[in-house]
């Protein structure tokens, strides 16, 4: 397998650089980033297509831990033996 | 529920289960990363919930306490392991391991995203203290204070590990795919 391309520098697009971007993904996948600091993320967003690339795949994860693992029950026959020895043990 | 609970109301114990069974199984399945450890976990999870019910102080919600429980329960099966580097990795390094600043292929990442077998596989190789957090906040979406509560840490730290943790799950999936 080939080595992915990588980006040279860090680089400074609208008012924030890469690394700025890195560091408040978080908030910025929260909508919780201040309207300044959010509408200056937006603007890096739109001009670097490393960070948009990344911030989608960061995003992607937040939400596939939340849909495809937060859909996960508990297998009836565990719940069936808990069930069971909360009658016998309480 | 709980007051029923703590009165020993055997039917408001089993619907505490009943509500809850799903959250602590993962919570437990995720911070173990073996289904009978985390059955065990979950069985001494209810039952201290339910024995223990009359200490519940009412602060946040009773799916946070339980969770907080789920958490203490799991940790007895797993020790932090010493000679951990202490020093943090800079931020731009977990980036790099992440993907950030490489033109990694987007859909092999996503459908890397959708297989719930990888997904859970990369949890289980994180440490606990990445897994724990990214179960409460991201799994279990309580909110930053009560994760913050059931992990003894404060909001800044919460904030902190928990991108950190991220962008480790994100490696880890990274990683999973180069070996394709």
């Amino acid at each position: 397998m080939t080595e992915p391309e990588r980006r040279p520098e860090p680089r400074l697009v609208g008012g924030l650089w890469c690394t700025d971007v890195l560091a408040c993904l978080d908030d910025y996948v929260a909508g919780t980033l201040s309207p300044e600091l959010a509408a200056q993320a937006r603007a890096h967003l739109a001009g670097c297509d490393w960070c948009a690339r990344f911030g989608g795949r960061y995003a992607a994860t937040v939400r596939a831990v939340r849909e495809r693992l937060g859909a996960e029950e508990a297998p009836p026959e565990v719940s069936r033996r808990i069930l069971a020895r909360l009658g016998r043990e309480r | 529920m709980l007051a029923a609970v703590a009165a020993g109301d055997t039917a408001a114990c089993n619907e505490l289960v009943r509500r809850h069974q799903g959250a602590v199984w993962r919570t437990c399945r995720a911070l173990t990363a073996s289904d009978q450890a985390a059955e065990d976990a979950m069985q001494e999870t209810f039952l201290a919930a339910c024995r223990g019910a009359a200490g519940w102080r009412g602060e946040g919600s009773v799916r946070a306490w339980l969770l907080g429980l789920a958490r203490r329960q799991a940790a007895r099966t797993w020790r932090r392991r010493k000679g951990e580097p202490v020093a943090p990795v800079p931020l731009h390094e977990l980036g790099s391991l992440a993907g950030w600043g490489r033109m990694e292929d987007p859909e092999a990442f996503v459908e890397a995203l959708q297989d719930r077998r990888r997904l859970w596989a990369a949890m289980d190789r994180l440490a606990p203290a990445d897994r724990e957090v990214i179960v409460l906040r991201d799994l279990e979406q309580l909110t930053g204070p009560e994760a913050a509560q059931a992990l003894g840490i404060d909001l800044s730290a919460l904030k902190s590990r928990l991108h950190r943790a991220r962008l480790r799950l994100m490696a880890e999936l990274q990683a999973d795919l180069r070996h394709d």
